[in-house]
C-alpha cells in the first residue's frame, strides 16, 4: 500500500548532498568554539600518537645503542611529560565532544518538539506517531553522533595517518611508500566490510522489532489465544522468526568477525614487505634497528585509523538520511497558522455560521458539501447520524483543527480565519469517545482543562460530572496514578476524568463526541442530571446515539453524506417520520414482544 | 518441525547464577571450549609476533645474517595469517553458540507465556514482561558473545605474555605488572559508576518518549486546551534533564580514560627505561628490550576493559534472573483430565460458589444457579459485581476457591483446560484482532482446514462479508497498522464470524456490544442472534433490551446474586432491576408516546 511506503524506515538512498550537508553543519554553528576545542585537542593528541612511536625510535637509536644514559632520561623525561599533556588532551575533547553532543541531541529534539506543536492536525492524520517517534529519538541521536564522534574520529584517523606518514617519511621514504601504497587498499576493504555489516545489523534489528512485535502480540492477545488454542500453531510460527533471527545475527556477527583479521592479514603483507626490504636496508646501512621497530609498530596500529575512518564513512549516509528526515519534519509547515494580523477574541459567545462549507480529507471523498448552519449563542446543538457522515469533521471543523476548504465559517459576523487560533480553541471544550488522559495523577488530568485551578475546583469540576464517587474511591483518591495513556482506568473512568476536564476549563463551547458511551446506565443518569447546569450558559454540541442524552436539545441535527438531512426538535423530527424517527423506533420493534404488554397497558 | 523441545529450560534454572547460565549452554559447550581454545590460539600467535621480533633483531640484524631475512618476514605473515583465522574461528563460533543458546531461550519464554495462567498475566504489565522477553534475553546472549568470551581473552592474554615476558627478564616481567591491581580496581570502580550512570540515563530516555508519545496521542486534546506552551514546558523539564544526564555519564568515561591512560603510560615508561638501562647494563639483548615493548602494551591495556566487562557481565546475570524468575512460573496444564469424544451438551450447574482473586476480597460469594443446553443467561450489574469474573470460571481461566461448577453434571475440573477452551466461544467487549490478513483472524485456533465458502458464509452470518469485500485485497487485507484500521463494529463482527467457525456449544458475550453505534448495534444484534442459535449462551450487558429475551436473568450485586428470573418476574418485582429497567425504559415510552402522538 503507497501510503505506507511513504514513512517505510531508512530507505532513503540519498547521495551525499551539499545541501543537506550543509544544513547539518549549521547545526554546529550555535557552538563554534566547542567544536574548534575539541577539534584542537584531538589533533594534538593524535599528533602526540604518532609522536611516542618516534620518540621509541629515537630512544632506540641515540640513548640505547650507543649507550647514553642522559640522552635516556632526558627522551623518558620529555616522554613522560607528554604523557601528562596527552591525558589531560584526552580528558578535554572526551568532555568536550560529549556535552556537544548532548547539546546537539538535545537542540534537535527541542526543536521538533516544539515544532510539532504547532503542526495542524492533518499532519498527525497522515503521519505514524511511530515515524515521529523515531526522528525525535533515534534520528537525533544519529545525526548528533556523526556530528561528534564521527567528525572526532575521522579528523583523529586523519591526522593519525598523516602523523604517522610524516614520521615514516623522515625515517626512510622508500619504506614508507610501501606502506602508503598499502592504505588505500585497507581502506577499500574496510569499508567494503562495514557497509554489508551495516546492512546486516539493520536485517537483524528489524528482524528484532518483529519478534518483539510478536511478544506483544501474544501477550496482549493472550485471553484470546487461550479461548482459541491456538498455542502449538504460535510456537511454530515464532520458531520460525527466530530461525530468521538467528541466521541473520549470526551472518552480521561472522562478518564482523571476519572483518578485523582481514584488515590484519593485509597489513601483516605490508609488515612483512618492510621487515624484508628493511633487512637489506639494514644491511647497506640506510635504515637502524629502531627505525624497524618504528616502522613495525606504525603499520601495526594503522588499522585503527583505517578502521574508524571506514566505519564513519559508512555510517555517514545513513545519518544524512537520518537528518533528512529530521528536516522533513521541521520543513513541514502547518497548515493552518494564524494570520500575522489576527485578532483577538473576547468571547466566542456569539452567534456561529458554518456557511456553504465543503471539506475532504482526501480530495475526490468529499466530507462535507455545501453545508450552512447557523447556531444561535447558548444553543444546545445534538448531531446525530451514520458513522461517516461527517458529524466529527463538523466538530473539527468547528475547533478549527482544519479550515473549510471552501466557504467560511463565522464567529458572530466574523470569518474565524482572522481570529487568533489559539484564542478560539481555549474557548472549547471538548470530550472525545476515546478520551486521551496524560500519565500523572487523576488530580493532573482534570487540572490540564485550567492550570491555575486550585484543589477545590477540581473536585467540584468533578463532582458536577459524577467522578467524584469513582475517585474517592481509589486507593488514593485524588493523587492515584493512571498510568501511561491513563491506562488504569477504565474507558467508562476515563471519559468521567475527561469530561471533569472540560468542565474545569469553563469553555463558552461545550463539545460532547460520544463522550460517556461507555459509561454504565445509573452513572449516566448522574451526568444527565448535572447537564442542564454544565450546559448553562454555553453554545454546545453534542454528538451521541443514546436518546437521553439527544433529547434535550433545542435542535437536533441529523448529518448523511455531509449534508443536513432532517433538523429539528426531537418532538419536530418524531412527528416527521423520517429517519430519525425510523432509527429511533427500530429499537422499539426488536424488544417488541418484551414491552408490548407495558406499552399496550400504558396506552389504555 | 521446531527444535526447542531439546531442553527442557525449566528444569536448568538455577539459584546459583553462574550455574543457571552453564546449564542454559547445553549443546553448545564443545563449541564454546573450541571458541575459547581459539582465543588462545591467536593470543599466543600475537605474542610469538614478538619473540620473532626478538629474533630477527638479535640473532639476523645484529650478527648480520640477512639470508635469513626473506624467512622471518614470511614467518611474520604467517603469524597474522594464523592469529587471524583463530581470532575469527573464536569469533564465529562463540557467536554461534550463543545466537543458538538465545533462539532456544526465545522460543521456550514465548511457548512458557502462551501457558501461563491469567493469573500471571493479570498481575503483570505488559511492557515489563516485553521488556524481560527482549532486552533481557539479549543482556544473556551478550554474556554469552562478548563477556564470557573477553573476559577469557583478557585472562589469556595476561597469562601468555607474562609468561613471555618472565621468559624474557624476570625482575622486568614482575616490575611491570605493579600497576595492574590499581588500573583493574579503577577500571571496576569508574564502570561501576558508569554503569548507575547510564542506567539513570536510559530511564530518562523511557522519560522523554513517553512525554512526546503521550503528546503526539494527545494532540487532540493539547489543541482543544491550547496547551501547546504548557507541553513545550514540561518536554524543556524532560529533555534538560536527559541533556544533564546524559553529561554526568560522559563525564565519568572523560575522567576514567584519561586517568588510566596515565597509570598504563607511567607504567610502560617505567618498564621502557629499566629495559633500556639493562641493555645498556648488557643484561639484555635489544631484540628482548624490543619485544618487551610490544608484549607489554598487549598485557596491560586489554586490562581496562575489565571493568565495563564486569559490570557488563553482572547486568547478565540479573538479566538471567529476571528472565528465570518468568521461567519459574507454573504453567497450566492443558491436557489434564477428559475430553469426551462425543462432544457436551451443555447444561451448567453452579453450586454454591465463591472466588477471590486476592484473600481477603472475595469477587464472587456463594453463587449458585443452573441452566440446561440452549438456553441464554443474562447477568447485569454494575462494573465490578463479579459478572466478568463469573464467566472467566468457565473455560476455566481462573479456578473456583470453593463449591463446584458442574457441566453436563461432572465438576469442571475433571474435563481437560484445552477441551473446556475448545468447546466455549468467547465475544468480549474491545475485541480483539492479530495483524495478520482477515481470513487468518476469521480461522484464527482452528485446528481444522476450512474452505473459502465457510469462511465467507461465516462471514456473511456475522454481516461482515460484504465489508470485507470493500476492502482493497479483500479477505487478504491485512488488519491493523501495515493495512486497514477497521472500526470498534467490524472487528466484533470478525470475532462473531470467527466464533462461529469454531462452533462452541457454550458461548459468552461480555458486553459485546456497548461500544458500537446505534445502526452497528442493529446489525450486531441479528449476527449474534445467529450465533446463539442452538448453543448455552451467557450474555453481559448493561442495556435491558439487550437481555430481556434471556430465560434466566441473574442481577448481581458485590458479587452476589440479588435477583434472579425471566424479565417479566424482574419487572413485576421491586428492585435494582426494576430501577435500571425503568431508568432506560422511561424515556423510550415517553418516546414511543411521542411517536403515538405525532401520528395522531
Amino acid at each position: 500500500m503507497p501510503e505506507y511506503d511513504e514513512f517505510a524506515e531508512e530507505e532513503y538512498s540519498s547521495r551525499l548532498d551539499s545541501k543537506t550537508f550543509r544544513r547539518i553543519l549549521k547545526l554546529l554553528a550555535p557552538h563554534k568554539s566547542w567544536v574548534i576545542g575539541f577539534l584542537v585537542t584531538i589533533a594534538i593528541v593524535s599528533i602526540l600518537d604518532g609522536y611516542f612511536t618516534f620518540l621509541n625510535k629515537k630512544i632506540i637509536d641515540e640513548a640505547i645503542v650507543p649507550r647514553q644514559i642522559d640522552v635516556l632520561n632526558r627522551y623518558v623525561f620529555r616522554y613522560g611529560l607528554l604523557l601528562f599533556l596527552q591525558a589531560s588532551g584526552a580528558f578535554t575533547f572526551i568532555y568536550l565532544v560529549a556535552t556537544l553532543g548532548e547539546r546537539i541531541r538535545y537542540d534537535l529534539r527541542k526543536a521538533m518538539f516544539n515544532h510539532l506543536q504547532d503542526l495542524s492536525l492533518s499532519y498527525y492524520s497522515r503521519t505514524p506517531v511511530g515515524w515521529i517517534m523515531a526522528r525525535v529519538t533515534s534520528d537525533s541521536e544519529k545525526v548528533s553522533d556523526m556530528m561528534t564522534w564521527g567528525v572526532l574520529d575521522s579528523t583523529w584517523a586523519v591526522i593519525n595517518i598523516l602523523t604517522s606518514a610524516v614520521f615514516m617519511l623522515i625515517i626512510n621514504w622508500k619504506l614508507a611508500l610501501i606502506v602508503l601504497l598499502a592504505i588505500p587498499i585497507l581502506l577499500f576493504i574496510a569499508y567494503q566490510f562495514r557497509k554489508r555489516i551495516i546492512l546486516q545489523f539493520r536485517t537483524v534489528r528489524k528482524t528484532n522489532s518483529r519478534i518483539t512485535a510478536s511478544y506483544n502480540e501474544s501477550i496482549t492477545g493472550v485471553r484470546v489465544i487461550k479461548a482459541l488454542g491456538r498455542e502449538r500453531d504460535n510456537l511454530a510460527e515464532f520458531s520460525q522468526l527466530t530461525g530468521t533471527m538467528f541466521a541473520s545475527s549470526y551472518k552480521a556477527a561472522w562478518l564482523s568477525a571476519l572483518f578485523l583479521p582481514m584488515v590484519q592479514i593485509v597489513s601483516s603483507i605490508a609488515l612483512g614487505a618492510i621487515i624484508w626490504y628493511g633487512g637489506y636496508q639494514n644491511e647497506l646501512g640506510w635504515i637502524t634497528i629502531g627505525g624497524i621497530q618504528a616502522f613495525t609498530a606504525y603499520v601495526t596500529f594503522m588499522m585503527w585509523p583505517i578502521q574508524d575512518l571506514a566505519r564513519v564513512y559508512a555510517e555517514l549516509q545513513h545519518s544524512i538520511a537520518s537528518a533528512e528526515r529530521i528536516f522533513s519534519l521541521l520543513d513541514a509547515s502547518p497548515e493552518i497558522q494564524d494570520r500575522p494580523d489576527a485578532l483577538p477574541v473576547d468571547t466566542l459567545l456569539k452567534e456561529i455560521e458554518f456557511d456553504h462549507v465543503d471539506f475532504y480529507y482526501e480530495q475526490d471523498k468529499p466530507v462535507l458539501s455545501d453545508f450552512s448552519l447557523t447556531v444561535k449563542p447558548g444553543e444546545m446543538i445534538a448531531l446525530v447520524g451514520p458513522t461517516g457522515g461527517g458529524k466529527s469533521t463538523i466538530i473539527n471543523l468547528l475547533c478549527r483543527f482544519y479550515e473549510p476548504k471552501r466557504g467560511t465559517i463565522r464567529f458572530g459576523g466574523v470569518d474565524y480565519t482572522t481570529l487568533k487560533m489559539r484564542a478560539i480553541q481555549s474557548r472549547v471544550g471538548i470530550v472525545l469517545q476515546t478520551p486521551h488522559l496524560f500519565s500523572g495523577s487523576i488530580r493532573d488530568n482534570i487540572r490540564y482543562g485550567s492550570l491555575e485551578a486550585t484543589d477545590r475546583q477540581v473536585e467540584d469540576a468533578a463532582r458536577l460530572t459524577g467522578a467524584h464517587e469513582f475517585i474517592v474511591h481509589m486507593e488514593k483518591g485524588y493523587d492515584q496514578q493512571v498510568g501511561e495513556g491513563g491506562n488504569q482506568l477504565s474507558v467508562g473512568q476515563k471519559q468521567l476524568v475527561s469530561l471533569a476536564r472540560a468542565v474545569l476549563s469553563n469553555p463558552e463551547i461545550f463539545i460532547m463526541d460520544e463522550a460517556t458511551s461507555s459509561v454504565d446506565t445509573l452513572t449516566e443518569s448522574l451526568i444527565q442530571q448535572g447537564m442542564e447546569e454544565l450546559m448553562k450558559g454555553r453554545t454546545s454540541f453534542i454528538i451521541a446515539h443514546r436518546l437521553s442524552t439527544i433529547r434535550r436539545a433545542d435542535r437536533i441535527i441529523m448529518i448523511d453524506n455531509g449534508q443536513i438531512a432532517e433538523m429539528g426538535t426531537h418532538s419536530d423530527l418524531l412527528r416527521a417520520e423520517g429517519h430519525y424517527y425510523r432509527l429511533y423506533t427500530q429499537q422499539f420493534r426488536h424488544q417488541a414482544e418484551g414491552q408490548s404488554e407495558i406499552l399496550s397497558g400504558e396506552e389504555i | 518441525m521446531v527444535n526447542t523441545s531439546e531442553l527442557d529450560i525449566r528444569s536448568t534454572i538455577s539459584n546459583n547464577r553462574l550455574k543457571g547460565l552453564w546449564n542454559l549452554m547445553a549443546g553448545y559447550r564443545w563449541q564454546y571450549l573450541a571458541a575459547n581454545l581459539a582465543l588462545g590460539g591467536s593470543a599466543l600467535s600475537k605474542t610469538f609476533t614478538y619473540l620473532l621480533l626478538r629474533y630477527f633483531v638479535d640473532d639476523v640484524l645484529t650478527p648480520g645474517v640477512y639470508r635469513l631475512v626473506p624467512l622471518v618476514a614470511a614467518g611474520f605473515v604467517a603469524l597474522a595469517v594464523f592469529e587471524g583465522s583463530m581470532t575469527f574461528a573464536s569469533g564465529a563460533l562463540a557467536s554461534r553458540s550463543a545466537e543458538g543458546i538465545a533462539r532456544r531461550l526465545r522460543n521456550y519464554l514465548y511457548d512458557h507465556i502462551q501457558h501461563l495462567p491469567f493469573s500471571f498475566h493479570a498481575g503483570t504489565s505488559t511492557g515489563e514482561l516485553i521488556e524481560r522477553c527482549t532486552s533481557d534475553v539479549d543482556a544473556v546472549r551478550r554474556f554469552f558473545a562478548d563477556q564470557a568470551v573477553n573476559v577469557g581473552r583478557v585472562v589469556l592474554l595476561f597469562i601468555i605474555n607474562f609468561t613471555a615476558l618472565y621468559s624474557l627478564n624476570g625482575k622486568l616481567a614482575l616490575t611491570s605488572i605493579i600497576v595492574v591491581p590499581f588500573v583493574v580496581a579503577s577500571a571496576i570502580y569508574f564502570f561501576k559508576r558508569i554503569n548507575t550512570a547510564y542506567e539513570k540515563y536510559q530511564e530518562q530516555e523511557a522519560v522523554l518518549s513517553t512525554t512526546v508519545q503521550e503528546n503526539l496521542t494527545g494532540v487532540r486534546v493539547v489543541k482543544a486546551y491550547a496547551r501547546q506552551d504548557f507541553e513545550i514546558g514540561k518536554f524543556e523539564t524532560v529533555n534538560e534533564t536527559k541533556y544533564r544526564k546524559g553529561r554526568h555519564l560522559m563525564m565519568q568515561h572523560a575522567l576514567f580514560w584519561p586517568i588510566s591512560d596515565i597509570f598504563c603510560g607511567m607504567q610502560i615508561l617505567a618498564g621502557t627505561y629499566m629495559g633500556a638501562r639493562m641493555v645498556m647494563a648488557n643484561t639484555l639483548s635489544l631484540g628482548s628490550f624490543l619485544a618487551y615493548g610490544g608484549l607489554i602494551v598487549w598485557l596491560i591495556f586489554p586490562l581496562r576493559t575489565l571493568g565495563r566487562m564486569i559490570v557488563q557481565m553482572s547486568t547478565g546475570l540479573v538479566s538471567y534472573s529476571r528472565v528465570a524468575k518468568i521461567i519459574q512460573e507454573d504453567r497450566e496444564d492443558l491436557e489434564a483430565g477428559s475430553s469426551p469424544q462425543a462432544g457436551i451438551q451443555g447444561d451448567i450447574q453452579f453450586e454454591n460458589v465463591s472466588f477471590q482473586y486476592e484473600v481477603g476480597s472475595p469477587i464472587l460469594g456463594d453463587v449458585s444457579f443452573s441452566c440446561s443446553a440452549g438456553q441464554a443467561i443474562a447477568l447485569l450489574g454494575s462494573t465490578g459485581s463479579g459478572k466478568t469474573s463469573l464467566v472467566n470460571l468457565l473455560p476455566r481461566f481462573y479456578e473456583v476457591n470453593s463449591g463446584t461448577i458442574l457441566l453436563d453434571g461432572k465438576p469442571l475440573p475433571e474435563y481437560s483446560k484445552g477441551f473446556l477452551r475448545s468447546q466455549i466461544g468467547i465475544v468480549e467487549q474491545e475485541p480483539f484482532l492479530f495483524s495478520r490478513t482477515i481470513r487468518e483472524n476469521i480461522t484464527y485456533g482452528l485446528n481444522r482446514s476450512v474452505s473459502d465458502e465457510e469462511v465467507y458464509q461465516a462471514a456473511r452470518s456475522a454481516a461482515i462479508h460484504d465489508v470485507i469485500l470493500s476492502f482493497p485485497h479483500g479477505y487478504d487485507t491485512l488488519v491493523g497498522e501495515k493495512g486497514v484500521t477497521l472500526s470498534g463494529g467490524q472487528k466484533q463482527r470478525v470475532t462473531i464470524a470467527r466464533t462461529l467457525l469454531k462452533d462452541p456449544r457454550i458461548l459468552i458475550l461480555d458486553d459485546s456490544t456497548s461500544s458500537v453505534d446505534l445502526e452497528t448495534e442493529a446489525v450486531i444484534r441479528s449476527a449474534l442472534e445467529n450465533l446463539m442459535r442452538g448453543r448455552t449462551t451467557f450474555i453481559i450487558a448493561h442495556r435491558i433490551q439487550t437481555i430481556m429475551t434471556a430465560d434466566l436473568i441473574l442481577v448481581f450485586d458485590k458479587g452476589a446474586i440479588i435477583q434472579r428470573g425471566t424479565h417479566e418476574q424482574l419487572v413485576a418485582q421491586d428492585g435494582m432491576y426494576q430501577k435500571i429497567y425503568h431508568l432506560q425504559t422511561s424515556i423510550e415510552t415517553e418516546l414511543e408516546k411521542e411517536v403515538k402522538r405525532a401520528r395522531i
